[in-house]
């Protein structure tokens, strides 16, 4: 499902989005009604024909059904709506598609929102319909998971997903290479490589073509090395003076000399076809790949059955020793759908529909990402979500996807940095600085 | 460089006059320099067709091989399949459009170019000329953001109207030597029968000018049909469905979507390249004849 | 539209007669006036409107620091950021690579694919049998779409694509290679693909161009003793060099633009580390990193290079030949 997700996330939601869950029972019952029941069907008895436009990020794996069947549903349960739902590549999705509507105002109904720069940039610039007194049980139902898909205390989006970022392995392979537990500390992993490298198989996958794979790595090096309050400030005043960030990329420039990674890493793609570091995972070449949530659907898409293999497991990234970093902060994110300022009032019907806790069970059962509704996590059946939904549980401090949380422009300069030293090309320090020039830009 | 070297004169020069065999101990080898050469221009592309019969599994297990077995599942995947049907006919509106707009539109300023003589005459086929330096890659950027204030943006019309406005120098320079190469006394001749001017243009220049036309069409139709940057930033970016988007887009988003069916992707390939293959095959001598003659004016 | 014999609505044929047609429309000045406007007016519009306007446009948003969305109030004075995009450019160790990419591009095109393309049409200017089917099959390449063809190479080139199997299968192995995936060759294999995508169309020209070579002239140096070759080095090939020339042009022209190939064919990460052109950087800059205004600044650095070019060649080479190229040409 989606790639990356976003999600802005504060310390203290993560383990409160599951415990305010418990509103999840009177918000469900109530969007169930507010959506596709009698409601939305009486008033529109006398409206005109309503067509909704609505662009999400589900191309592959499940996903593309079940938001069909979503609005085959909805057309059906409320006369005169027409949906005409299309999934795009997630990039594009977010980095040209949406923005590109959005500007020229010629845009879809119901869309993928994502939180940090994005939806603050699209909220400042009046795009997206505020949702607090349309769709409030719906909204109260995610419990904190909302935060982030608001700004100044009112919500312009919700998330229908949220998972954390770790590591996907192949416990056969770990078995092989007689690895009893997963790693915990950027130790093990380093002596887990080493065992699996003993057995000849590629210890890690990733798909550093693509960039922002690559960039993961630093991020989740940089969470475990700068503390959660570095990390806060440099969100809020893009200050990177702390000596963890060097740390992150002097760490990761040691791990990636170890050659922890599959041949011709560069080129690699994340999920397209067998020879994508999913496929990799997929057809048990390689061990490891560190990726969101998502991966066990994508994984699941690229197997010859088409089914997620059994050996798939999970576990977060591990803790860096000595450093200032919470060891466990995770870094994560969610999808979420938000609507057009001008969008007809159906589409915050479709939302809370979307949102109801039969569509988020099929969510959950699809098993291509933990939904934010909680009561509808107890569908989940892949033992891997489960594994993640737990991780996050235990998540101290949830950090939002780097290039997210700083936005197009030095989030952009940031992963270039990144790219540039995973390839051998560049330096800690230019990270930072590309950082920095980039703010200042601003 | 004159109007002698203008399409048609190309054409009719083709065959060669008998020449005089002498004994040649390098023929056999020239042949197989030609065989070669012919090789390397369309294994790839035979490569891709064959690969249309192969299940992934064949292609992932022996990359290089016959199939085995063949296959036809590919082709009927693809040919079923509405986003091929829509990406071609999409593709088909807008090289349709472009090649209308740009002969009708470039005739016009042809015409007036090449038999009025008003001030401002060789500015503006100066203008045109320098349009050559324009190429689209380099408004591409700033191009996308004005259509979107004119509200093109992701519409047809947003590749379609840049599109002819690209390839109006060429076509221009190409047919302005072309009418003028119709001699004046054709025309006299005309007046003295009572024509007017326009009339003229529509009953005499037009058929005498059909070959350059149709070398300045064809043009225009390959520039847009192989497009690909202009769709990327006008069509893709947009809220067009991806079953309407033109051919190469769509066929970049197909072997993104289904990379894991690499058997399908060779099939939608093969399919994309055929039209394409058919129609400007057909058409080689005017390309090559046509783009040397708009470097020669 | 009248026959042609029918006189003209509202002019009479009588003064025409006697003078030559330009002076004819002595009473219609103005009418002429009309025609003209008329008749360019389409083609004019849309120039300048869609060609020259959005170059201008460039030039203004390079002032400027915008971000993706942006609207026209927001090129005031506090987003003026004077020459800072170029200056950021040419300090931007990427955009330094993608000028040096391209220039690569542009003389690997002109030193191999215009003597390779120039020895091939010598080989085969000759009566060959299926010398029709070979220049279609040569021109194969050439028609299809640059993304056709990258895609078609992509797959190909992939570690355990045709092209290693090929290499394995002919006892070549050790030359298998991650051909569009190791940053130390993919601009390389980039430039194989263009010379594969591009030589055919070189050699169909200097073809055509070697028909206008009077066979006489070779014919008669080889009777005076000159060798095949001294008959093609002094007699052919100079009266070849107009083709050259014209071959030459449209070659640098299109190697400035190349994007299509690129754009398909690398992952972004090794685009970025190797095989970035100045076309690929604008777009990906100006277009999917949301900075419009760099990346137009990087649009204006690539006009004023093609524009430096070409003036520069019209002047050296083709002087007055040269009426411009073709924009969308080859590589």
């Amino acid at each position: 499902m989606s790639r990356r997700s976003i999600q802005r996330t504060v310390a203290r939601i993560a383990a409160a989005g599951v415990v305010l869950g418990a509103l999840a029972a009177c918000g469900g019952d109530s969007s169930d009604t507010a959506a596709p029941g009698t409601g939305g069907g009486d008033e529109s008895g006398t409206a005109e024909d309503v067509t909704l436009t609505w662009w999400h990020n589900a191309t592959s794996g499940p996903m593309p059904e079940v938001w069909a069947q979503v609005a085959a549903d909805f057309e059906a349960n409320n006369p005169g709506v027409t949906v005409v739902q299309t999934g795009y590549q997630n990039e594009e999705l977010q980095r040209t598609l949406i923005p590109n509507a959005l500007a020229s105002g010629d845009s879809p109904d119901l869309f993928q929102v994502w939180p940090g720069g994005e939806i603050r940039d699209q909220v400042a610039n009046d795009y997206l319909m505020q949702l607090d007194d349309m769709i409030p049980d719906t909204i109260a139902s995610v419990g904190a998971t909302v935060n982030p898909w608001q700004v100044d205390g009112a919500t312009y989006g919700i998330p229908f997903t949220f998972g954390i970022e770790g590591f996907w392995y192949n416990t056969d392979l770990f078995a092989e290479a007689g690895i009893e537990s997963p790693p915990t500390t950027l130790t093990e992993l380093n002596e887990a490589v080493d065992k699996l490298k003993a057995i000849d198989a590629t210890p890690i996958a990733v798909g550093a073509g693509d960039k922002w794979p690559a960039a993961h790595w630093w991020y989740q090096f940089a969470l475990h090395s700068c503390s959660p309050d570095t990390l806060t400030t440099a969100a809020a005043e893009f200050d990177f003076t702390d000596p963890c960030w060097i740390e992150a990329g002097t760490e990761l420039e040691e791990f990636i000399a170890s050659e922890p990674f599959q041949e011709g890493f560069l080129g690699t793609p994340a999920q397209t076809g067998a020879g994508s570091s999913a496929g990799l995972i997929a057809n048990g070449q390689a061990a490891m790949e560190l990726m969101g949530h998502w991966n066990a659907g994508v994984i699941g898409g690229l197997t010859p059955d088409e089914q997620v293999p059994p050996f798939l497991g999970w576990f977060p990234f591990p803790a860096i020793e000595g450093s200032a970093g919470d060891p466990n902060a995770a870094l994560g994110g969610g999808d979420g759908f938000g609507c057009a300022k001008d969008a007809p009032t159906e589409c915050a019907d479709l939302l809370a529909y979307i949102m109801s806790e039969e569509v988020q069970s099929q969510f959950a059962a699809s098993g291509s990402g933990i939904p934010t509704v909680t009561a509808a996590q107890s569908s989940l059946e892949d033992p891997n979500l489960k594994a993640v939904a737990d991780g996050l549980s235990q998540a101290s401090f949830v950090q939002l996807w780097l290039d997210t949380e700083y936005g197009t422009t030095v989030g952009n300069a940031m992963n270039e940095g990144i790219v540039n030293l995973v390839a051998g090309n560049g330096t800690p320090e230019d990270i930072i600085t590309r950082m920095q020039d980039a703010a200042a830009t601003l | 460089m004159t109007v002698s070297t203008t399409p048609a004169a190309d054409v009719r020069r083709e065959t060669p006059p008998p020449e005089k065999r002498r004994l040649n101990l390098g023929r056999p080898f020239i042949y197989l320099i030609a065989l070669g050469v012919a090789a390397l221009a369309i294994g790839p592309v035979v490569y891709v067709f064959i690969g249309g019969f192969r299940t992934t599994a064949d292609l992932n297990a022996n990359p290089a091989g016959l199939p085995d077995p063949w296959v036809l599942d590919n082709w009927i995947a693809v040919l079923t399949a509405q986003r091929f049907w829509g990406n071609v006919l999409a593709s088909i509106f807008l090289a349709v459009c472009t090649t209308a707009g740009v002969v009708v539109a470039g005739l016009m300023a042809a015409y007036v170019i090449a038999r009025y003589t008003f001030r401002g005459r060789q500015g503006l086929y100066t203008l045109f000329a320098a349009g050559l330096m324009f190429p689209l890659t380099v408004a591409a950027l700033p191009l996308t953001l004005m259509l979107r204030t004119l509200g093109l943006h992701g519409t047809y019309w947003g590749v379609i109207i840049p599109g002819i406005a690209f390839a109006l120098p060429t076509t221009i320079i190409i047919l302005t030597p072309f009418l003028r190469a119709i001699p004046e006394e054709m025309e006299e001749a005309a007046v003295i029968d009572g024509a007017s001017r326009m009339q003229f243009f529509w009953r005499i220049l037009l058929p005498l000018s059909k070959p350059g036309l149709i070398t300045v069409g064809i043009l225009a139709f390959v520039a847009s049909w192989n497009g690909y940057l202009l769709p990327l930033l006008v069509i893709s970016t947009g809220t067009l469905p991806q079953e309407w988007w033109p051919l190469p887009l769509g066929l970049t988003q197909f072997s993104t979507q289904y990379s894991q069916n690499t058997g399908a992707v060779l099939a939608y390939t093969s399919l994309a390249m055929i039209p394409a293959l058919v129609f400007f095959l057909a058409a080689e001598k005017r390309i090559v004849s046509g783009l040397s003659g708009a470097v020669k004016g | 539209m009248a026959s042609l014999t029918a006189p003209g609505p509202a002019e009479t044929a009588g003064p025409g007669v006697l003078r030559p047609p330009r002076v004819r429309h002595r009473n219609g000045r103005t009418r002429t006036w009309v025609e003209v406007v008329v008749f360019v007016a389409p083609a004019l519009i849309l120039f300048i409107g869609f060609v020259i306007v959005p170059v201008v446009l460039a030039a203004v948003y390079s002032f400027f620091n915008l971000p993706a969305a942006f609207s026209w109030d927001m090129l005031n004075a506090e987003r003026f950021v004077g020459l800072d995009n170029y200056t950021r450019a040419f300090s931007t160790p990427e955009f330094r690579r993608a000028i040096t990419n391209t220039f690569f591009i542009l003389f690997a095109s002109l030193l191999v694919q215009g003597p390779l393309a120039i020895a091939i049409a010598l080989l085969l200017n000759r009566r060959l049998r299926g010398r029709g089917v070979l220049r279609l099959l040569i021109f194969v390449p050439y028609v299809l779409a640059e993304v056709i063809a990258g895609l078609t190479w992509k797959l190909l080139l992939q570690p355990n694509g045709g092209v290693n199997a090929l290499l394995e299968g002919l006892g070549l192995g050790f030359l298998q290679r991650n051909w569009l995936a190791d940053p130390d060759i993919a601009l390389y294999t980039i430039f194989l693909i263009l010379t594969w995508k591009y030589v055919g169309f070189a050699i169909l020209l200097m073809l055509a161009g070697l028909q206008g070579v009077p066979k006489e002239l070779g014919e008669a140096a080889e009777i005076d003793g000159a060798s095949w070759w001294q008959t093609q080095r002094y007699v052919t090939l100079p009266l070849l060099a107009p083709t050259i020339r014209i071959w030459a042009f449209l070659s640098i022209i299109g190697s400035l633009q190349v994007f299509d190939m690129v754009w398909v064919t690398v992952a972004p990460t090794v685009r970025q580390m190797s095989t970035e052109t100045m076309a690929t950087y604008m777009v990906q800059q100006g277009q999917f990193a949301g900075q419009p205004g760099y990346g137009s600044a990087i649009a204006v650095i690539l006009f004023l290079i093609s524009l430096v070019i070409a003036l520069g060649y019209q002047r050296l080479a083709l002087r007055r030949d040269l009426a411009g190229a073709v924009t969308r040409g080859v590589r």
